[in-house]
Parts: C-alpha cells; structure tokens; sequence
C-alpha cells in the first residue's frame, strides 16, 4: 500500500495530463486523418500557410539579428539602467495580445503617433503583410531575447576572460566563443519564439486584419473557418500541433546535439 | 486513467451545478446570444439579461457544440433557420430589420462620396468575411448596385461588425459597409452614406428559444419583452426597423 501522499502526487498529474492531453487528442480524433490530410490542401488552408511561413520566416530573422546582439548585451555588460531594459523587454511577453494590436495601432498606424511621418514617406502599415511582421516580432523577440540572456549569462565567465586574456577582441570573443558556446541554448530560444510568432493571433487580426493570401495566417484562418468550414479549421489546428510537437523535439534534441559536438571536439583540442 | 478522467468530469460537472445553483434562484436570468449589431440595444431592453455578443455564425457555432445558451438573436435568418432544422432550437420569429450603410472616416482623406469612389485605387475597404452576415448583405448590395468590382480594394475581411466599425473609426480603413445601427456609438468618428433603397438587401433578424435552454422560461420571457410593444419601441429608438 503507497502513502497517500504518493497517491495525491499521482492523481494530481494524472488529473492534468488528462486535462491538457484530452483536447488535444480530440483535435484528432474528430475527423479521420485522411480527410485532416486532405482539408490542408484546399486552398484557404495553402493560403494560409504560405502567408504564415513567409511572415514568420522575415519576422524571425529580424528577431535573431538584433536579439542575438541585445541579449549579449544585457547578459554581459553592467550599466545604469540594465535591470529597467530587462523589464522593458519582459513587459510585451505579459501583456495580452488584444493590447499589443492597439498598441500598434496607436504607434505605426495612419492616425497613430508616427503616422503622418510614414505617411509623408509613402508607407502604409497596417493591413499589409509588413504588419503582420511587425505584430509577430512584437511577441516572439521578447521571448527570444529572454531566453538568449539566459543562454549567454549561463556561459562560464572564466571561459570568456580567457579569450580575452589571450588576446581575442570583443568581436572575436562573440563570434569565436561566445555565440558557439550558448549555441544550444539560443537555439532554443530561437526554436520557442518561433513557434509563438506563428501561433501569433491578437496582435495580427487587429493590426493586420484578416485577408486571404495576404494577412490571413494559420491562427487567422482556424478562427475564419470555425463557422464556414468547421473541418478546415480542425486540420489545420491539427497542423499546428504537429508543428509544435517538432518545436518542441527541436528544443529538447538541440541543447544535447550540440554539448555533444562540443564535447567531442574538447578531448582533440585538449591532448595537444 | 479511466478513474482519473471520471473524476475531471466530475469536478466539471459540478463547477456546471455551481454556476446553474447561482442562476437558479428566484430572479433566473436567460443568457442571451445575440450578434454583435445588438451590443448596444438588447441591453437597454433588458439590463439583466446575461450577454454574449459576436458574429451570428459564432454564436451558432458555439450553440451547436453545446454552450449553455437560453436565447438566440442573430443578424440573419440563415442561422437560426438552420439550428431549427438541425431540431436545437424552437421556431424562430423575426424581430427588427435592419439595412446597410458606407461609413468612412470623420476626416475622409480618401475623399469618398459614394460607392462608386470606392473603386479609386489606394482606397482601403474593410467588410465583413463571407458566410457572416454583414459581409453577405455587403456582397448582395454591391452586386445590386453593379459595383462587386470594389471588393478588389477589400484589405480586410472582418469576422463581425464590430471589426468593421472598429477599423473604420479608428481612422485606419478609408471605409466599411456596416448596419445603420451600428453608426450610433461611433457617430463622432465616422460619416454615413446612405445606399440607394432598390440596393438594399433584406436584413432580418429573427430570435428563438435554445431547446435546451437552461432557463427556459426566463427564455421565453426575455423573446416576449423583445416582440412586445416596449422592446419593439426601444429597437425602432436605435434605429432598427419593424419587422
């Protein structure tokens, strides 16, 4: 006979993992799979994903040029204000998605405060595929840059004052050590903001609106589809599982993957 | 496992009895499903009345998979119709008509008259997505009005009204096709453009009782104060016509 802590350990995990998985299984279970298969080729379906990895492939390369570089920043250097720019860059990962929308509103849109600059420059933003963009970027890089920090705080300081003591620049201490070492841990931060840029709702169909084989990405279209054609709407959540269980593997393979390569390229380094 | 999942409905079903415990008294309120060109209306009409607003095929959708509604009032016969046939609700009645208008921004930088200088280029339209009702009663008035060659300036499909009058008095779409009474909450903020009477399509709103409606004769008691002398009053107020 088990404890009964043990037994309230046991049926509090079963509880929720039957809570989370359920629902999810069900997204499969509804219609057989090869009707799932078959509604991810029609064309609402084809639409959206192309406008969805097209958005999110452009958003997320922004995402690790200028994250990459602000999270070594923060993550190494000490300055006056460093703990104010660690709050300002966590503040959009709480803030609900439907502020966001308006938030970018109220900034890039034709009445919002750099309006009539972009105006008198000939941009237009909102309702364009820039503005789905801007709406993933605004989610996913807070994520992105969070992570990252704590991939490069996590690196062994003595490693670093060793490239440096023997002579390699800051620049090549970046390239050349830093960045290969946090290399599974960015990863996983960059595989993580990925998989939220593309899950990107609130902020999209606000600022961006909804249009097919423009600003309509896959969240978009589940949320178009549920009363016109409910099946569309299931597979191509069905889909977006499937993605995020791959996000998912990535993540937990990555880190791994690499301290393995490091691992192993250590001991020939090390004999000489 | 199998325990395990009989307990999760259990805790289910009693956070049901909870919520049915509440409502249960003697002052039972029927919630009300109604679409979105109602918001501000249905409320005047009866203040009690718990609310959901949103597009009628949401709510639809939403009442075939089960949610807990008394009242159904959409924006189109289409739904309602439907869910009579499929047996989920009772006869449907139709309550107030309504009819479309253009709204454009109090500003007008795209300088829009009517319907026809919406075909200017630049110009950014915002309607309603096809199969919700707004958008199908714009697709009908533009093609009486043999203008269906302005959706190519459409930048948005909106799930409901609402997203339209939103994106058009925010200032950032040169214009949307919204009912007449949705103008009223926002009339600083946009200007009206009438459409031709031979253009109009027929809005009609109907409103049935859920079959399984929780509180079913709050229900029927909240369809009698929309039908009757009071409510009707109230509907013509903010502009909806007779039925």
């Amino acid at each position: 006979m088990r404890r009964p802590f043990e037994v309230v350990l046991a049926v509090s995990t079963g509880l929720i993992l039957a809570f989370l998985l359920l629902p999810i299984l069900a997204l499969f279970l509804r219609i057989p799979p090869e009707d799932l298969l078959s509604q991810l080729t029609s064309e609402v379906a084809v639409d959206a994903l192309i406008v969805s990895v097209k958005t999110s492939v452009i958003a997320h390369a922004v995402v690790l040029l200028l994250g990459t570089p602000t999270a070594y920043l923060v993550a190494t250097r000490r300055f006056r204000g460093r703990s104010l720019v660690l709050t300002l860059i966590e503040l959009p990962l709480v803030l609900p998605p439907a502020v966001a929308g308006i938030a970018l509103f109220a900034a890039f849109g034709r009445a919002g405060l750099l309006g009539d600059t972009l105006d008198a420059a000939g941009i237009s933003i909102p309702f364009t595929q820039t503005a789905v963009v801007m709406a993933i970027i605004f989610v996913s890089s807070p994520f992105y840059i969070r992570l990252g920090i704590a991939a490069f705080e996590g690196l062994d300081p003595a490693l670093m004052d060793a490239s440096r003591t023997l002579g390699a620049g800051p620049r090549r201490t970046f390239f050349r050590v830093a960045l290969p070492l946090a290399a599974g841990g960015l990863s996983a931060a960059s595989a993580l903001a990925f998989a939220r840029g593309l899950g990107e709702f609130g902020a999209t169909i606000m600022f961006a609106g909804s249009l097919q084989g423009v600003t309509q990405t896959l969240p978009l279209a589940i949320y178009a589809q549920l009363d016109i054609d409910f099946d569309i709407a299931l597979a191509l959540g069905a889909f977006l599982v499937v993605v995020s269980v791959a996000v998912l593997l990535t993540v937990k393979l990555l880190p791994s993957w690499t301290r393995f390569t490091l691992i192993s390229l250590a001991p020939s380094g090390r004999s000489d | 496992m199998r325990k395990a999942l009989a307990l999760v409905f259990v805790l289910l079903f009693a956070a049901g009895c909870g919520n049915g415990g509440t409502g249960g008294d003697s002052n039972e309120q029927a919630t009300v499903f109604a679409a979105a060109s109602l918001t501000e209306v249905f409320p005047e009409i009866d203040p009690d009345a718990t609310y959901n607003f949103a597009g009628s095929d949401d709510l639809a959708t939403q009442i075939t998979e089960g949610a807990p509604a008394d009242v159904l009032a959409a924006a189109s016969p289409k739904y309602p119709d439907q869910l009579y046939e499929d047996g989920l609700v009772d006869k449907p009645e139709v309550f107030a008509t309504n009819k479309l208008v253009l709204i454009v921004p109090k500003d007008n930088t795209a300088n829009i008259q009517s319907v026809d200088d919406l075909r200017n280029e630049d110009v950014k339209l915002v309607i309603g997505a096809e199969g919700v009702p707004i958008g199908d009663y714009t697709r009908t008035v533009l093609e009486n009005m043999r203008a269906s060659d302005v959706l190519d300036q459409v930048v948005s499909e909106e799930d409901d009204v609402k997203g339209v009058v939103g994106k058009v008095s925010l200032g950032e779409a040169d214009a949307g096709f919204v009912y007449v009474t949705d103008v009223k909450p926002v009339k600083d903020k946009v200007t009206t453009i009438e459409l031709p009477e031979e253009a109009q399509a027929v809005v009609q709103y109907e409103i049935a009782v859920v079959k399984d409606a929780p509180h079913h004769d709050a229900a029927h008691e909240f369809v009698e104060q929309v039908l009757g002398e009071d409510g009707q009053a109230k509907l013509q107020a903010a502009g909806f016509g007779p039925p």
